[in-house]
């Protein structure tokens, strides 16, 4: 077996029992995944509209608000709210790696570090991304052990835990030490301005709390019609993504404040002074002009999909363009990167949708991007 | 991952292939229907069984993706299709007497007939491959070819072809009112030729895309079949694909899922059975495997 068999078999062997489990015990869950849906198609229905509501709502309550239409657009503002010569945490976005986000402040003359440990082995790695939240699921811990060894010079042992407490040791330093953080954010509420996030390790409240600057990037799609859905959306991407409940959920709305003194609410108080989020189109937009597409944008990147996937499996983890992997990865290509290329390997197990929370019909977003390749074809001379 | 030449060569081919001759690739259509020879099936009629040439093809189709990356690198060399067209007869005796079986154990609970010479490949790899546009055009073309042979009630025997028509049906609801039943659906009073307990391998198609999960497990069950499940592994949500279905675009990525799925089947039971013929054709160079209708006979 190689490296990436070991890993993926541990992986799933410890992943796909534990969701089970997660909704065996608590089955509101599921009614919390429709009501997600719900709260998501209706946003999309009215995309424009509640883009624009968040953005009122981030200013009203101190943010800055920023709409870019694509990746350069986005570094161009993250590059601008940085400046040169700073030291940046990032709690684990995917829209920042898509835009590019790390290397490009790093090529301003910043020191960069990412703070999720799956993140971290991953630039430690300078690899990409093999799964949508465990970034590094095909490392076996053998391989991350010879990997800290070389980059830190510290042999950490063979355990998990000894593997995660040289991680930690590390990264402490990092955070308190930070002139900015980045984060994305799992749900934006239009009508609040608030962003949640959920984790387990605390790299992202440590990232979006200790430095004096909060920046928040992510996807149109992710913003919802309220915080009562922005709430539901980060327990089920919790649960189905397998470990509930969360250690921490995180609900920024903007700078830190206070009301301390006479019931005024000042800021900022003892958190970030500044918060800025930005909202990302790259695509999504005319995605969500399309009835088929617009399905894609439901997703909330739980990667349930991908322990459920032989496509995924056989092919090493390296299905789609990164950091979109696997069955929901194989339709982001076609979102973000107009690659059809990727749905051509889906052999339509159809595992992807019984186990999708947002119950997205994969494998027929898949066959309509086949099509659209073939159309495309057929349309050129070529053949 | 993706050899374009590979695709473009499939895409010049296969539509062109089928229009001419209903198969989907150059050989003798005898290939397709000699399984019915002696079993006095009468011709036509309103109820047929269709087979769609899958488990006739099944294996050749097999030869044919591990050939295609060269195959499709040659200058002209679709030119040999008429030949091969006329003299290439490459039959399989094992997915013939497959056939014979379901025909004669159908025999005993509904009446029906077989279209011979004039039974067209389903279209099923247009719908594999995502050619949905092409899928279209050769749909109505089968249409046609039902409706003059008078076809009110067709009952298939594989997956692919059972959901191709379902996906044909959806198509054009409104010009085709053709019944579309399974032999799984029609067949009575089967019993398992000798005891055996198996690991069962869904059909992705039967368990997923078509509702057939549970129902197709109880005709296996009455026949007396002991089905051995592991939650991990033959769930519904994770029981995995053949790998079939990958074979055309990149072989190696379909070799490697068919050995995935054979080693996890095996933990469960040395011997799997199927319903399927592209499953077979998949899984058994890596695993004991048996067609659910080579294991049963009618009483």
């Amino acid at each position: 077996m190689s490296d990436w068999d070991i890993a993926i078999k541990r992986g799933v062997e410890h992943n796909v029992p534990r969701v089970f489990k997660v909704l065996r015990e608590h089955p509101y869950l599921e009614d919390l995944a429709r009501k997600v849906r719900e709260g998501k198609l209706e946003v999309l229905s009215n995309l424009d509209h509640y883009i624009e509501m968040t953005m009122k709502s981030v200013e009203m309550i101190g943010g800055k608000a920023y709409f870019v239409e694509n990746a350069e657009q986005a570094r161009e503002i993250v590059g601008k709210i940085v400046g040169s010569g700073k030291r940046v945490v990032m709690g684990k976005s995917m829209v920042a790696y898509e835009t590019g986000i790390r290397k490009y402040l790093q090529s301003i003359g910043n020191e960069v570090w990412e703070t999720d440990l799956g993140e971290l082995l991953i630039q430690f790695a300078d690899e990409p991304p093999s799964h949508i939240i465990a970034p590094a699921v095909h490392m076996t811990r053998e391989r991350i052990r010879e990997l800290i060894k070389e980059k830190l010079g510290i042999d950490p042992g063979d355990k998990h835990e000894d593997i995660v407490r040289v991680a930690r040791e590390f990264l402490r330093q990092k955070f308190l030490t930070a002139d900015i953080g980045i984060t994305g954010a799992n749900a934006v509420a239009a009508d609040a301005g608030s962003i949640v996030l959920v984790e387990n390790e605390g790299n992202i409240r440590m990232s979006s709390v200790v430095p004096p600057v909060h920046i928040s990037i992510t996807g149109v799609e992710k913003i919802l019609p309220n915080l009562e859905y922005a709430m539901y959306e980060v327990l089920v991407q919790a649960a189905y993504a397998g470990l509930y409940p969360p250690t921490y959920i995180n609900v920024t709305s903007g700078p830190s404040s206070t009301g301390d003194v006479e019931q005024k609410r000042v800021s900022p108080a003892h958190g970030p002074k500044e918060f800025h989020l930005i909202l990302v189109d790259n695509g999504r937009r005319k995605a969500n002009e399309d009835p088929v597409l617009r399905e894609a944008l439901l997703c909330i990147r739980c990667g349930r999909c991908h322990f459920h996937c032989p496509v995924y499996r056989a092919l090493d983890g390296k299905w789609g363009d990164p950091p979109y992997s696997g069955p929901m990865g194989a339709m982001w290509s076609g979102v973000v990167y107009n690659d059809y290329k990727p749905a051509l390997l889906c052999s339509h197990a159809g595992n992807c949708r019984e186990v999708c929370p947002m119950k997205i019909n994969i494998p027929k977003v898949l066959e309509y991007l086949k099509s659209k390749y073939f159309m495309m074809k057929a349309g050129t001379r070529e053949g | 991952m993706i050899d374009e030449d590979q695709i473009n060569f499939i895409r010049r081919n296969l539509l062109k292939y089928l229009m001419e001759d209903y198969l989907p690739f150059p050989v003798n259509k005898s290939v397709c229907y000699e399984w019915a020879n002696g079993l006095n099936l009468k011709k036509g009629g309103e109820t047929i069984i269709y087979t769609g040439c899958s488990y006739q093809l099944a294996e050749l189709g097999k030869r044919f993706d591990e050939i295609l990356p060269t195959l499709s690198k040659f200058k002209g060399v679709e030119r040999f299709s008429s030949i091969l067209k006329v003299f290439y007869k490459p039959r399989d005796t094992r997915s013939y007497k497959i056939l014979r079986n379901i025909a004669s154990v159908l025999k005993s609970s509904v009446d029906f007939g077989y279209l011979y010479e004039n039974e067209p490949y389903s279209g099923t790899i247009l719908l594999e491959m995502g050619m949905i546009e092409e899928f279209r055009e050769y749909a109505k073309k089968l249409i046609e070819l039902f409706n003059s042979h008078g076809v009110k009630r067709i009952i298939t025997v594989d997956p692919h072809t059972h959901y191709t028509l379902f996906r044909i049906k959806e198509m054009f609801s409104s010009s085709w009112n053709v019944e579309i039943v399974n032999y799984f659906e029609v067949i009575k009073n089967i019993k398992i030729k000798s005891e055996g307990t198996f690991v069962f391998h869904d059909s992705c198609l039967y368990s997923r895309f078509l509702g057939m999960r549970d129902s197709i497990r109880e005709v296996i069950k009455s026949a007396g079949i002991v089905l051995k499940e592991d939650e991990m592994i033959t769930g519904k949500e994770t029981s995995m694909c053949c790998g079939g279905p990958l074979a055309p675009i990149n072989k190696d990525a379909s070799d490697k899922i068919a050995r995935n799925r054979a080693e996890a089947l095996k933990t469960v039971h040395n011997k799997v059975l199927l319903v399927c013929p592209f499953c077979y054709a998949n899984l058994s160079p890596y695993v004991e495997a048996y067609d659910f209708a080579e294991v049963i006979s009618g009483e």
